[in-house]
């Protein structure tokens, strides 16, 4: 057994960890999703080596937009930033800045970040770019209450709302997790993320097809640095969501519980394996799924709602 | 005794069996036969039933409450089938295949019909009156027009759901009965009555509701009877009479059974103002839907749901006198609605249009069709002498003993109203001078006589002189109702 | 550094384990009520109902294993033979037969002009309000009937009471089905699994019910099934659609 780490250089490991193995998680779906199809598919370091590309090219902006359209980019990768200090990316203690916001604080950051990412959008007058923008923003007029709903499923069950203390309660019993409140608030969840992160049956995530975009229609203006940014927040926030879905409502398991140098290696391999893992899951689902029409994504964000709603039901009733 | 009910279980069946395979004519004569034979039945366990109750093979018990029904289903069976005889013979389907559906149909919806009163527990009772639903809704479909097709379709989905909550009502009385007797008890209507005070009240109540919601969706009660009217008037003539005289009659029986526990678990003031509300609204609406009606089928229809209600404001009153009033009035609502239902099918297939507007001088073309239906009507509108007026008279007093004036008030002016409403749109169907081309006249078939002037001597008992036999039932049934003496 | 400790008074305990997969079997009964409120194709729709009908043969089969109950075996089978084999058999064979399941899904009705009237397969179009308010309206009467039936106090002796809540839920939610869907099919899957929710309400309160009754419910059930098959049939030959909205000519 080695020493145990600084608690400050933890907390930074969570960041770092998110930021480098985000591309890498997008690499696995594609990877997968390819070989699905029966493709031999891109390499799963094919992000790494985009972004790389992206970063040593020249970055252009849209005659007549403003300085909004050059600085979201830095201020969401900055909000994506933030929020690994928030939730149990490695341990399942609570870190020190973990105590700076709730599960609703890292809402509201990683909604920032996408609301800026939205104003660029606007900000470059290109129709595909406003499109997305307009769209992203009415859907998630449903899909944020959804979230709230699951925030108030984590807080009936727990009596807070810190995700540490909801990754604790699931691991103390098996009782906590077949509870109907449980699995309702993270099948919401899971299907807020898939909306989130652009995902079949929503949207397609790898098409040219510019009428049924959302997410990836928004940073259609941008190019060079900017854009590399702009592609490696999106990996980040998808892993982001992938962590607070696995470790604080599915498998909160094989987190580090002392501060040790083995224990957060190996909570780095564990997260990195579970995201994989549930990368393949959503892959499969991409290929299952056929994408819904426009008009039908409300359906779909509507079937979440039910379910975080439900979650709340049963609760009050004393039987979630 | 045992016998006989085990014969009025299996000979509607069995003809029902024997239309499969016998030829048109023997299907015919099979039916008339049974129908008559089963009422002569029905009529043999009066005296029985009169004294006390009639338990056999663990699921059947026949006491005076269940024959008074069984009466009223038994005789319309036979009236209908000897009815049904003259009514194909005079129709235009030459169709083989219609004329045996028809038989095979109606000989189930009465065995059912027959079998529900007869049941011992409610969850059998349920499913009786579940049967009857589904092979009526096919007789309404039997017609195959738009209009049939379409009644059909909101007539099983409407009942079905009704009866889906009235399945929940077995369910939660089920619960309750549970609670006092033990898991193992077998939903016994006995049971549960002799367990009355024990049972648990929010269940009761809950079932209580259920089951004059679930069952009153077939028994025509405002607002779940929406149905009513277009099954009513689109099934083949007959099998309205039978809907309305007999179907209605045995749903209301399911509901009084229910009544009984309920009053017996929670005492009488609960179940009588539930009754109370469905059988004012239901007398209401009827009587402003009568007025200004087209469809002659529709017309009596309506009438079928005035009626209804009336049943359940005496059921609501309490009153002994009300209670045999009520009764009384099941056997005598039968008949006249069956004589209604069976002078307007003469009518409508001899001038060939059920509109009120396009039907005139059934008293030119028929001799006897035309002022028996208007009989019937008066019947109906409760004129004395006729069997209705004595019970609604009954009801009334009943009423007024029980110190509900307003509602009697009420009902008084709602009969009344009623009435006016039926008498005028009839009166112009069958006196108004026929115009133009006019069909020869005479009756199609004497088949569909004898049957409506039997009703009318029925009538005419009930109202004069029931028999003794009849009062004795009458009065052992009340005493069951009443819950004080049970 | 534990952070399991410090939590507020006003948490839900979890149930117990039995009592979570219960509710959790209940839940998913209520989850296949909405699908079928929501579902577009014919096919789906009998298959969410087979597998609604699954899940509460799966339930019996929970509460006979723990209570001690060994009919409740037999229940569930025959209730899984009937509702998740026979019943959506004939009801495909009576859809087959009139030839509206095996073609391809239809594009919705009122989506392209052109073919609204035309898809005879289609039950999409046939929602009389829009998503968002026909959710939130299945929704509210759900949580209606959730809260009353809680409120009402009967304890299951079996079953923990959520389930009961649930099972109310779902029967609400199927007349809300039958009333805003408007298509022959729809209607029937809303009778049938109207009927799927008071089967849940009678294995809570009501576990004991006599077999022989209980048979008698399900073979009611497939009578009413064949019954409704028929006739939606007839409807189709004389309509030459699913559809109920020109179900209007008897008024008054």
């Amino acid at each position: 057994m080695t020493a145990d780490l600084p608690i400050p250089v933890v907390q930074f490991c969570q960041v770092v960890t998110t930021a480098v193995a985000a591309p890498g998680v997008s690499g696995v779906i594609s990877r997968v999703e390819a070989r699905l199809q029966g493709r031999a598919g891109p390499r799963i370091l094919q992000p790494y080596y985009d972004l790389a590309k992206l970063f040593r090219k020249e970055a252009l902006a849209p005659e007549g937009s403003s300085w909004v359209f050059l600085a979201a980019p830095l201020a969401a990768m900055a909000c994506y930033l933030t929020v690994p200090l928030l939730i149990p990316v490695l341990t399942t203690f609570g870190l020190p800045l973990g105590y700076m916001g709730d599960i609703l604080g890292g809402g509201f950051i990683l909604s920032l970040a996408s609301f800026l990412v939205a104003l660029a959008a606007l900000d470059t007058g290109s129709p595909y770019a406003q499109l997305g923008a307009s769209r992203a923003k009415t859907f998630a007029a449903i899909t944020e209450p959804v979230v709230l709903f699951v925030v108030f499923t984590v807080a009936l069950v727990t009596g807070t709302d810190l995700p540490y203390a909801l990754a604790a309660t699931v691991r103390s019993s098996a009782g906590q997790i077949i509870r109907p409140a449980h699995l309702l608030a993270a099948a919401a969840l899971f299907l807020v993320i898939l909306y989130e992160t652009g995902r079949i049956p929503v949207e397609t995530h790898t098409g040219t097809n510019e009428f049924g975009m959302i997410e990836e229609a928004r940073p259609f203006e941008h190019s060079g640095p900017y854009f590399a940014l702009l592609r490696w927040g999106s990996a980040m926030k998808q892993l982001i969501l992938y962590t607070i879905l696995i470790n604080v409502f599915v498998a909160p398991w094989g987190l580090a519980s002392t501060p040790g140098l083995l224990p957060v290696l190996l909570a780095i391999a564990a997260l990195v394996g579970k995201a994989a893992l549930l990368g393949v899951v959503v892959a499969v689902i991409d290929n299952s799924f056929a994408k819904l029409r426009l008009f039908k994504i409300t359906e779909f964000t509507a079937a979440a709602f039910l379910l975080a709603v439900l979650g709340v039901f049963t609760l009050y009733l004393g039987g979630g | 005794m045992h016998v006989i009910l085990l014969l009025l279980l299996t000979l509607p069946l069995a003809a029902a069996i024997a239309c499969l395979r016998v030829p048109a004519n023997a299907a015919r004569l099979v039916s008339a036969l049974t129908g008559v034979v089963s009422f002569a039945l029905v009529l043999a366990l009066v005296p029985a039933a009169a004294h006390g109750t009639v338990s056999y093979l663990r699921f059947l018990r026949v006491d005076a409450l269940s024959v008074v029904f069984l009466l009223a289903t038994g005789f319309l069976y036979g009236a209908v089938a000897v009815y049904s005889v003259g009514y194909l013979k005079a129709g235009q389907q030459p169709h083989a295949r219609y004329s045996r559906r028809f038989w095979i149909g109606l000989n189930i919806f009465a065995w059912a019909m027959l079998a529900a009163p007869m049941m011992s527990n409610l969850g059998l009772l349920w499913v009786a009156i579940e049967v009857t639903t589904v092979v009526s809704a096919l007789l309404v479909a039997i017609e195959d027009t738009d209009g049939a097709a379409e009644a059909a379709w909101k007539y099983v989905l409407l009942a079905s759901a009704g009866l889906a909550l009235a399945l929940l009502a077995t369910v939660f009385i089920y619960y309750a009965g549970a609670h006092v007797l033990g898991q193992s008890y077998d939903l016994g209507f006995s049971q549960l009555l002799a367990a009355g005070p024990r049972l648990p009240h929010a269940a009761v109540e809950l079932a209580f509701v259920l089951a004059v919601l679930g069952f009153g969706t077939k028994t025509g009660l405002v607002p779940v009877h929406t149905w009513l009217p277009d099954a009513h008037s689109e099934a083949p003539t007959p099998v309205s009479a039978l809907l309305s005289g007999s179907l209605l009659a045995v749903s209301f029986y399911a509901i009084l059974r229910y009544y009984q526990v309920a009053v017996a678990a929670l005492g009488s003031r609960y179940p009588r103002n539930v009754l109370l509300v469905f059988g004012v609204a239901s007398l209401l609406l009827a009587m402003v839907y009568l007025f200004g009606q087209r469809d002659i089928k529709r017309l009596l229809a309506y009438s079928s749901v005035e009626h209804m209600g009336i049943l359940a404001i005496g059921v609501s009153f309490g009153a002994p006198g009300a209670l045999a009033g009520v009764l009384l009035h099941v056997l005598g609502h039968a008949a006249a609605k069956g004589n209604a239902f069976m002078g307007a099918g003469v009518l409508v297939r001899k001038l060939g249009s059920k509109r009120i507007t396009a039907i005139r001088g059934g008293l030119d073309v028929l001799p006897w069709s035309g002022p028996l239906f208007i009989l019937a009507i008066f019947a109906l509108g409760a004129m004395p002498p006729f069997g209705l007026f004595r019970s609604e008279f009954e009801i009334v007093a009943g009423g007024l003993d029980s110190r509900s004036y307003a509602v009697a008030a009420i009902l008084v002016v709602g009969v009344t109203a009623a009435f006016l409403g039926l008498a005028g749109s009839v009166t112009r169907v069958v006196m108004l001078p026929l115009a133009g081309s006019a069909p020869a006249r005479g009756e199609p078939s004497g088949w569909m006589v004898v049957p409506v002037v039997v009703g009318v001597l029925a009538l005419l008992l009930l109202g004069l002189h029931p028999p003794a036999e009849l009062t004795t039932l009458f009065g052992r049934a009340v005493t069951l109702l009443d819950g004080r003496t049970s | 550094m534990s952070l399991a400790g410090p939590v507020l008074a006003t948490t839900v305990a979890a149930p117990s384990a039995l009592a979570g997969g219960v509710n959790v079997i209940a839940v998913g009964v209520l989850l296949a009520e909405f699908g079928m409120f929501r579902q577009a194709m014919l096919r789906d729709q009998v298959r969410l109902y087979a597998a609604q009908s699954a899940l509460l043969s799966a339930l019996a089969v929970v509460v006979a294993a723990t209570r001690h109950l060994p009919e409740l075996y037999a229940l569930a089978g025959l209730s899984f033979a009937l509702k998740v084999v026979v019943v959506p058999i004939v009801l495909h064979r009576m859809l087959r037969g009139i030839g509206v399941i095996g073609g391809d899904p239809r594009w919705p009705a009122g989506s392209y002009s052109g073919s609204a009237r035309s898809g005879s397969t289609d039950i999409a179009g046939s929602h009389a309000l829009g998503v968002a308010s026909a959710v939130l309206v299945a929704i509210a009467v759900a949580a209606f009937g959730f809260f009353t039936v809680a409120a009402l106090g009967l304890a299951s002796p079996v079953l923990p009471a959520t389930a009961l809540s649930v099972s109310v839920a779902v029967i609400l939610v199927a007349f809300v089905l039958m009333i805003v869907r408007r298509d022959v099919v729809s209607q029937a899957i809303g009778f049938l699994s109207l009927e799927n929710g008071v089967s849940l309400t009678a294995l809570v309160v009501a576990a004991g019910l006599p077999l022989i009754l209980e048979i008698a419910f399900l073979f009611d059930l497939l009578v009413a099934a064949v019954v409704f098959g028929l006739l939606i049939r007839v409807h189709h030959g004389r309509a030459e659609s699913m559809s109920t909205a020109d179900l209007t000519s008897l008024r008054g």
